[in-house]
């Protein structure tokens, strides 16, 4: 595998949706194992730079460069295997596939990666074991509340060794203490593995704990002294 | 309805334009089908019942000839002698037009002054009676039926050539037969003259029959009187044939219309249930916000009814068109079988439409109501939760599966309660189409388990999660692949039934068409015993089979008789090996073979006697066994010709076979039969081939009706699952964008759409596979016996087994292809963003 300083590197990027304009000349880096923070307001454009990050939308000018791979060069192919293999993501409204349990949910990801099924489930079973819900495998994401069901989310998210986590409001869903805990097991495991963390998040607890914290105001992409 | 839940549903449609195309043409394809097809059932009953009028009106008995035609004399020695006034001579026959010298007509000689007490001919004439007059009193005057005027370009005062027996004859028309009846009630009428032109431009001095109106003193009365040469047949007697082959073609075609109602409530339901169901979740969260069950059931009922309108209104113009087209195909099929005149359309009663329009509401109210009552009860939670909808979902298909056995137990016992009975044959073959549709979705959720690992193996990750799907979403996928199923195998049963049929019927003429030429004629001494001796020593050929066809009428109706002096090979018949040796002893005057269709219907055996009315009387002869006919539904009667010449005194040949030695040149020895038969054209001279080939084109003619059927259920089959799959991959959107953000390359999500839709469809198409094998026994065995007392094999050919299972998996591969374009196509961040 090919080192690279900065893992996520965005160099003047610029998103429209028709006329209206998101982002405006951003540039963002970020290192290895590097927890950072992205806040605004509800519609900031927050959920659309993760998005920029992880290829789910193209941006309208500027690069992005993600594990050394220029997001604007690859293919739909391509960008699904960069997703496939390095990429993690954890959404504010869970997103588990509702026909499939927590187990398979975990699961998934390291199918798609053609791991052998045996070391799949003994790795499923240990996150879900280090997540707290040992015994909530067979359980379906209805039948899971909403912490349970967004810790599968991570779990899955982590199961197939990303390099990096993208999470867009992670806690938006959540109550206060089950916000905290969440968070405390994003940055835990993360740092744990060496695992960049890109979060976007209204919360002001995880601000103490990223190593940098990114504001957009008004389309503009801004590092925020701490 | 509250107008914001109205704006929700009617967004609802607007967003999915695809879902709500679907809806609509499911719920019209499924009105059009039902209406369509009983339509053309109305028109057959109709046509039947107009047609039976016309033959029998008020008459109660017919007076026949034994040997064909009856004296003038007898007819003026019953009014005169024996004081009967109601009695009425008629003269019936087939003529040819020199305007349309390719087709027979019927003409008809009538006494007009006699009618009226019989058949109200009268009636359908025009005018103050002058035309009936006239008809009386100028010779070569005759009336004619509208349609052929028009068809013809003729005009009161033109004149027609008619053709008979090589004569040509010039006849005035001096007034249509009006088409009221040919308009209104579907059959064409003959061409009427009076009874003396009829004699004097036919040639003859006798007539076909006496029509009589009798008590029943007045009957026992002319039967004690013993007069010779006739029999005296009751009307309904003499029409019990047609009249029961009559009620089981319309037996038949109302399978048929229950079989399209089925089909179409099927896709009703599966159509507007998908359209509810999809919003369960939303149900739930209206309920959660304070929406009462009641306002939530009246605004899916509205809608309902909004949709199912406009759709069924679509439905009743697309069956009307379609009736069109299956009317056409089933009056030519009634004139095929059963009338020697053409019958035309009919203009359809409006409580048919009424019909289609109350299936079509009904099932669209009925289908959304099951679905939304189930929201508007279970708890707002509940009913926002997949789960609980799947849970309840596996639980009905367990009790469905559990359920059909008893259904099954009924059909059997049905089947086995009656051997003869056509309703009931047909309750036991709705009960087993009952039973499977109930199995299916088990049976698919069984398969799809069974068949994971292997597409898994196949297709990775997405096909593992394809097969998944199909289980976890048997409130979605369990109508529509029972849908699918049924009409597949509808597909398929027809089809094998349809192909065994051909397949008997090609066995058939092979053993009945030994001969290499045929000769036949319609006159009267047309062929002569000097020239069928010419015809055997002629070179080349190696002996002939002597026929004489007639029609006779008995106690038990009218039977066509066969008397025949075999040839070089035989007989030319399939018998049924229930005695053996019938046939050596039918060349030895024993006694007689009977077709199928009369052994059937009257519920004749072997060893049984048959009573003939011949000149001497009526006589008992001994039935032989069985042979196979399927040429006509009348009871065919086959005896050797000598036997039948001692009891008929009738020397007469109508029918010869020629057997030519294939070492011989085959058109030397034709032109040496065209020689001896002379410039004879009432002969005419067909080859085997002409006649199998003429044979199987009138066969295939026949089940043109069946084919637009299966054409039919096949599109049913494609609407239906293709809204079903459409409504389960369109509300996945969001699970998909999750796939594709997990790193889901967009060809693994088409293939994850495709190989679902495609397990779908052949779950379906392998269950369809031994129902619909099931379905032909239950056609051959039961339904065809039943109706028209023939036996066949059932035929267990591929062509119609694969059909069927390519039909079922291309209808779902083609159903997934928008599905799959879409899955792959859609933004997926803009479905992650959208709640």
């Amino acid at each position: 595998m090919i080192h690279v300083e900065n893992q996520i590197e965005l160099v003047n990027i610029q998103k429209n949706y028709g006329p209206h304009v998101v982002l405006s000349n951003c540039d963002l880096s970020v290192r290895n194992g590097e927890f950072v923070v992205v806040v605004g307001r509800s519609g900031s454009g927050k959920s659309t730079l993760l998005n920029l990050i992880g290829g789910l939308e193209q941006p309208t000018d500027g690069t992005i460069k993600v594990s050394g791979n220029s997001l604007t060069n690859l293919n739909e192919e391509e960008l699904s295997r960069l997703r496939r293999q390095k990429l993690g993501f954890v959404f504010q409204f869970f997103n588990l596939i509702p026909t499939l349990t927590a187990l398979e949910n975990i699961r998934l990801p390291m199918a798609l990666n053609r791991i052998n099924k045996k070391e799949t489930i003994e790795r499923a079973l240990s996150l879900l074991e280090e997540f707290g819900l040992s015994g909530f495998d067979q359980r379906f994401p209805e039948e899971l509340s909403g912490g349970e069901q967004q810790r599968v989310a991570i779990a899955r998210a982590l199961a197939h060794k990303p390099d990096i986590i993208l999470a867009d409001e992670p806690t938006g869903n959540l109550d206060l203490d089950t916000a905290n805990e969440v968070l405390e097991l994003l940055n835990r495991t993360c740092r744990q593995r060496g695992t960049t963390l890109i979060m976007a998040t209204h919360s002001k607890k995880v601000i103490g704990l990223a190593d940098r914290v990114f504001s957009i105001h008004g389309s503009d992409l801004n590092e925020a002294i701490m | 309805m509250n107008r914001l839940l109205g704006s929700a549903a009617t967004r609802f449609y607007l967003k999915r334009p695809w879902q709500l195309f679907l809806a609509i043409t499911g719920i019209s394809l499924g009105v059009a089908v039902y209406v369509g097809v009983d339509l053309a059932n109305d028109s057959a009953r109709r046509a039947f019942e107009l047609s039976a009028s016309l033959i029998t009106g008020q008459t109660t008995h017919h007076l026949v000839g034994v040997g064909g035609d009856i004296p003038n004399s007898l007819y003026q020695d019953l009014r005169l002698k024996h004081g009967l006034q109601l009695a009425a001579p008629i003269i019936e026959d087939e003529i040819r037009l020199t305007q349309a010298p390719s087709r027979e007509f019927t003409v008809i000689g009538i006494d007009p002054l006699k009618e009226p007490s019989f058949r109200g001919f009268s009636s359908f004439v025009p005018g103050d009676g002058t035309t009936l007059r006239q008809l009386i009193a100028e010779p070569a005057t005759i009336l004619a039926p509208e349609s052929l005027m028009l068809e013809l370009g003729l005009q009161v005062g033109s004149e027609l050539d008619l053709i008979f027996e090589n004569t040509q004859k010039t006849v005035q028309i001096i007034g249509p037969v009006t088409e009221i009846s040919l308009a209104e009630e579907g059959a064409t009428t003959p061409i009427v003259m009076d009874i003396a032109t009829a004699q004097e431009l036919l040639d003859r001095k006798t007539i076909s029959r006496i029509d009589l109106i009798l008590s029943d003193i007045e009957a026992e009365k002319i039967s004690s009187l013993g007069l010779s040469g006739v029999v005296l047949v009751n009307a309904n007697d003499r029409n019990s044939s047609f009249d029961e082959l009559a009620r089981a073609f319309r037996i038949n075609l109302t399978a048929l219309s229950l079989l399209a109602l089925l089909v179409g409530i099927f896709l009703i339901y599966a159509t507007m249930s998908f359209a509810v169901i999809q919003r369960r979740k939303t149900f739930g969260v209206l309920r959660a916000i304070g929406v009462s069950r009641n306002q939530l059931l009246m605004g899916i009922l509205v809608e309902a009814f909004l949709i199912g309108s406009i759709a069924t209104i679509l439905g009743l113009l697309l069956g009307h068109q379609l009736a069109k087209i299956l009317v056409d195909l089933v009056l030519q099929t009634v004139g095929d079988f059963y009338f020697r005149s053409n019958v035309a359309a009919a203009n359809p009663p409006p409580w048919l439409y009424a019909k289609g329009l109350v299936l079509g509401l009904g099932t669209s109210l009925l289908a959304a109501a099951a679905p939304a009552l189930d929201a508007a009860r279970t708890s707002p939670h509940a009913a926002m939760s997949r789960s609980a909808l799947e849970r309840s979902a596996l639980k009905l298909t367990d009790r469905a599966a559990l359920f059909s056995i008893p259904i099954m137990a009924a059909a059997l016992a049905l089947l086995g309660l009656s051997t003869r009975s056509l309703f009931v044959g047909f309750a036991g073959l709705f009960f087993i189409i009952a039973a499977s549709a109930l199995l299916v979705p088990t049976t698919t959720r069984i398969f799809a388990k069974v068949v994971e690992p292997i597409f898994e193996y196949i297709f990775g990750i997405a096909g593992s999660l394809a097969a998944r799907g199909v289980s976890t979403s048997l409130s979605r996928t369990g109508v529509a692949t029972a849908a699918l199923s049924v009409a597949v195998a509808t597909v398929i049963g027809i089809g094998l039934m349809v192909n065994s049929f051909r397949i008997s019927v090609e066995e058939w003429l092979s053993g009945t068409l030994t001969a290499d030429i045929y000769l036949s004629t319609e006159a009267d001494n047309a062929i002569t015993t000097s020239q069928i001796e010419a015809i055997n020593i002629s070179p080349g050929v190696l002996g002939t089979s002597v026929t004489r066809f007639t029609r006779i009428p008995t106690e038990i109706g009218e039977v066509s008789l066969r008397a025949q002096m075999p040839g070089p090979q035989g007989w030319g018949v399939t018998v049924n090996d229930q005695v053996p040796q019938a046939i050596e002893k039918l060349g030895s005057n024993q006694g007689i073979l009977i077709s199928e269709p009369l052994a059937f219907r009257r519920n004749l055996t072997p060893g049984d006697e048959l009573y003939l009315p011949t000149i001497q009387g009526q006589k008992p002869f001994i039935i032989l066994g069985f042979f196979r006919d399927y040429n006509t539904n009348v009871g065919t009667v086959l005896m050797p010709l000598e036997m039948y010449r001692t009891y008929w005194q009738d020397e007469m040949v109508n029918g010869v076979g020629i057997y030519i030695n294939p070492r011989a040149d085959r058109n030397n020895t034709v032109s040496g039969i065209r020689g001896i038969l002379g410039n004879n054209s009432t002969i005419r001279m067909r080859s085997n081939d002409f006649i199998r080939e003429r044979s199987l084109s009138i066969f295939d003619q026949t089940f043109k009706i069946t084919e637009v059927l299966r054409i039919l259920a096949g599109l049913v089959a494609f609407l239906g699952l293709a809204s079903a799959l459409m409504s389960i991959e369109l509300e996945r959107g969001r699970e998909v964008a999750v796939l594709r953000a997990m790193g889901i390359a967009p060809r693994q999500i088409g293939i994850l759409t495709l190989s679902q839709t495609t397990l779908l469809g052949l779950a379906s198409g392998l269950f369809a596979m031994p129902l619909g094998i099931i379905m032909a026994g239950l056609l051959i065995f039961v339904i065809n016996l039943r109706s028209f007392g023939w036996s066949m094999n059932l035929e267990l050919s591929s062509q119609p087994l694969l059909l069927g299972l390519l039909l079922a998996v291309t209808a779902s591969i083609l159903a997934g292809i928008y599905p799959a374009m879409r899955a792959v196509k859609s933004g997926v961040a803009t479905q992650l963003r959208d709640e």
